[in-house]
């Protein structure tokens, strides 16, 4: 190639002005990448002593003993308790009293500021321990159902009362003027069936003489036990008329076998909860209504109870986190 | 020398050494740096492993005492216990994280265990069977739940570890990759920065070539170069300036001695032809004075022998025939005085009216008082008239005449001959009127009217109208020579 003395001089301009522009670039771009590892290595949790979260040190520690953590209404109070905690600058942990039934026993030992406990059983070991656990300073809340009763106890949940009456009313719609009704209580839900009593006082109180049977039933943790029973029910008594499910689990399986038995409109079901399959079998007319209990709210009062009595030495002996009446006019 | 090609080489080597070594210097750092990271992050669960231990430990050494009081048993028991609670932190931050609360509620839990520990031992010492016994229950218990608790952070950790390891990895590759790019890029800017420099001489060099090539091809007129390279190619391109500039004044010089050496020459060339001319103009003259010489001797000759033989016309005639000779061969200068030229005309004149008294008529119109005043080259007028003469009127039946008016017309000196002959034609008078611009050679053919005509423009080149025809077919013709008097011939002897 044959170069002039102008052509030399664009040529090696350009040339210059190619290798300038390389040089700008891959050094910003060096420069960029540089930074770019320098800040990921100064952010990364990797680095810091503390570990990959940052950790914020909490003034309280409490414990919410409850019997199984992976249903949706202790996971919605698991989600209260902790929006409480964080709320008021503390820590809480959840046990399985079933799951692990000496998590309790280590109560007195395991420097808690004060525990939630959602039981329904007073045998004699439990109301052994709970009374230790009092001895030893330890604040307890109960949640839901009250086994010990007593000056210092607080109570946190629904009034089961209301629930009957809330039954009641829910039952009042199917237009019956008989009703024959059968309350399916759940092991699931211990909480309600430890106030069964309660929950039919609150039933009669609304039904009074409509209601011309009332009987009691109880499900399993299975979770499809209730269609054994709700078929056994059928079954063995067609009069029954009324189904009330404490549980939502069981609420929908109960529906399934109302289907299956070819019995929808001749016996109604009210449920428990507000899961969307619930309302939309409502919509349908599948369900005549459902008991809903605020999990959320009784999570995040127990917790606040908890701190009251940590911090104030005192709080209200009994929080009415209330209920919610689904109904197929809820609009 | 800051700015010299080592320097500047050796500034660039360094810095693209250290931005390479940097960028690898960083990934390495960082490869270190999360390596202790890594190693870091398992610290804890190593650690819960070894308060296992230590509790597993103490079981044999328990059972080995309250069995048997083995005071082996019961120091081991004691330095595992104490080992064990000087290894338990005393501070025990409540956090928001669910991990650090189980290892809380651990520590408190192996607190209870030795407090309980130690009330067993001193039980067993105060022989506090039945207490000793639900303690040993409880501790049973307690041990138990420990581990449990032990294996549920771990586990929780591992889960945990094992998340933030695959984060970890995620992010190590990130990082890797990065530096990789540091690397390349790094590379990258070293070698446009290196390129860059070669680009400082490489660029100024290919010019300087360039124009060294226009330099050798004599093209001397390029602008000078002035390069900001480094010092070494700009005195380079400093010294070719300096060439350039040299050579072509030596060239100019060059070309100035071949051109005043060719006007030498050309000077010298026209010396010769001048003198040439001069030479054959000498010989001309000699030539035309060696004949009117024989002539005029013979001439009077003839005079002395018309004298004796009493023919008194014939002595007239030859008397002023050699009374022109005379005058013709008087002297050889170029230019003679016009009072001389109009004597030589005089002289002829008469001659021309003894040999045609009939037929001819000669008229001179003169001023007289400008005949004193001014030169004019020789022998020029006579030639004309002779020339109407013999041509004029060669057809011609009846008198003729020539006129011949001398006049001065500020500042030209106008001489005139006219005659009303047959004319000249004009293709003649084209090729009369032709300067001989080449070698003017007088051969002996010149006579008469070309002779006249040449002989002006030899000595007036620079006047093209110094002499010109006026002829028209059958009416005559007029011959004009004007001598600017303020011009000096180009010859004058």
């Amino acid at each position: 190639m044959v170069f002039t003395d102008t052509n030399l001089k664009l040529y090696y301009a350009e040339v210059n002005k190619i290798l300038k522009s390389i040089t700008i670039l891959s050094g910003l771009a060096f420069l960029f990448f540089l930074l770019l590892s320098v800040r990921m290595l100064i952010q990364t949790p990797f680095v810091t002593k503390e570990g990959f979260s940052k950790v914020e040190e909490r003034e309280f520690h409490y414990a919410l003993f409850l019997p199984v953590t992976n249903q949706s209404f202790f996971q919605r109070l698991r989600e209260g308790a902790l929006d409480a905690a964080a709320a008021k600058n503390c820590a809480v942990t959840f046990h399985s009293i079933y799951e692990d039934p000496d998590s309790l026993s280590m109560v007195q030992y395991s420097g808690f500021n004060g525990i939630g406990l959602y039981l329904y059983e007073n045998d004699k070991k439990t109301m052994d321990l709970l009374k230790t656990i009092q001895d030893k300073g330890i604040p307890i809340v109960q949640i839901e159902s009250e086994i010990i009763q007593g000056p210092a106890t607080f109570l946190i949940g629904t009034n089961n009362f209301n629930v009957g009456k809330g039954i009641g009313k829910l039952a009042l719609q199917t237009g019956f003027d008989s009703l024959n009704m059968v309350l399916v209580y759940s092991r699931k839900n211990p909480g309600v069936y430890s106030d069964a009593t309660l929950i039919e006082m609150g039933i009669k109180n609304v039904l009074k003489e409509k209601l011309s049977m009332l009987r009691r039933e109880a499900t399993s943790l299975n979770p499809l036990d209730a269609e054994r029973i709700v078929y056994d029910i059928l079954k063995n008594d067609p009069s029954v008329d009324v189904l009330v499910l404490t549980d939502p689990n069981d609420t929908l399986v109960a529906v399934q076998a109302i289907i299956d038995l070819n019995l929808v409109g001749k016996v109604q079901i009210i449920g428990f909860g507000d899961q969307e399959l619930i309302k939309t079998y409502i919509d349908k007319g599948l369900i005549l209504g459902s008991i809903v209990r605020n999990p959320y709210r009784i999570g995040y009062s127990a917790v606040m109870a908890l701190y009251e009595l940590s911090t104030n030495s005192y709080t209200s002996s009994f929080v009415d986190t209330g209920i919610t009446l689904l109904r197929r006019d809820r609009q | 020398m800051k700015n010299s090609l080592s320097s500047r080489l050796l500034v660039y080597l360094v810095i693209s050494m250290l931005i390479i070594l940097f960028s690898m210097g960083v990934v390495l750092v960082i490869s270190l740096k999360l390596q202790e990271v890594a190693d870091r992050r398992f610290k804890d669960e190593q650690y819960f492993q070894q308060l296992q231990n230590q509790l597993t430990e103490l079981q044999s050494p328990l059972n080995t005492y309250l069995t048997s009081y083995s005071s082996s048993a019961l120091s081991k028991l004691l330095f595992i216990s104490e080992t064990l609670h000087e290894s338990i932190p005393e501070n025990r931050p409540i956090t928001s994280r669910n991990s650090d609360l189980i290892k809380r509620e651990i520590y408190f839990l192996i607190d209870a265990y030795l407090d309980r520990l130690s009330e067993v031992i001193e039980q067993k010492r105060g022989r506090k069977v039945q207490q000793y016994v639900q303690n040993y229950d409880d501790l049973l218990t307690m041990y138990s739940y420990i581990n449990r608790e032990i294996n549920t952070v771990s586990l929780l950790g591992f889960r945990v570890q094992l998340e933030v390891y695959r984060n970890f990895l995620d992010f190590f590759r990130k990082l890797q990759l990065y530096g990789l790019l540091q690397i390349i890029l790094a590379t990258a800017l070293s070698f446009s920065l290196l390129m860059r420099l070669v680009g400082t001489f490489a660029g100024p060099m290919a010019q300087l070539s360039a124009l060294a090539g226009k330099l050798s091809a004599g093209e001397f007129s390029i602008p000078d170069i002035h390069l900001s390279s480094v010092n070494e190619v700009n005195q380079v391109a400093e010294a070719f300036n300096q060439m350039k500039h040299n050579i072509h004044r030596y060239i100019e010089e060059l070309q100035e001695k071949k051109e005043f050496e060719r006007q030498v020459m050309e000077e010298k060339v026209r010396n010769l032809r001048m003198e040439q001319v001069l030479k054959r103009m000498e010989l001309y003259t000699m030539q035309a004075q060696m004949n009117p010489h024989f002539l005029f001797n013979t001439l009077n000759t003839g005079v002395q022998l018309a004298i004796v033989e009493d023919a008194d016309k014939t002595a007239e005639f030859m008397e002023k025939l050699a009374a022109l000779f005379r005058y013709n061969i008087k002297d050889k200068q170029f230019f003679v005085p016009l009072q001389h030229e109009l004597m030589g005309l005089e002289i002829y004149f008469s001659i021309l009216k003894i040999r045609f008294p009939k037929t001819l008529r000669l008229v001179l119109d003169i001023e007289e008082e400008i005949a004193d005043q001014y030169d004019c080259p020789a022998m020029v007028l006579q030639p004309l008239v002779e020339n109407s003469v013999l041509h004029a009127f060669k057809r011609k039946e009846g008198k003729g005449t020539v006129q011949v008016s001398v006049s001065y017309e500020e500042p030209v000196l106008v001489l005139s001959v006219r005659d009303d002959g047959q004319g000249i034609p004009p293709e003649i008078v084209r090729a009369l009127l032709t300067p001989h611009t080449h070698d003017y050679s007088i051969s002996s053919h010149v006579m008469g009217l070309e002779n006249v005509i040449q002989r002006c423009y030899f000595f007036y080149p620079e006047q093209k109208d110094v002499i010109s025809i006026n002829s028209e077919l059958g009416r005559g013709t007029e011959i004009v020579i004007r001598i600017n008097t303020e011009v000096e011939p180009c010859i004058k002897l």
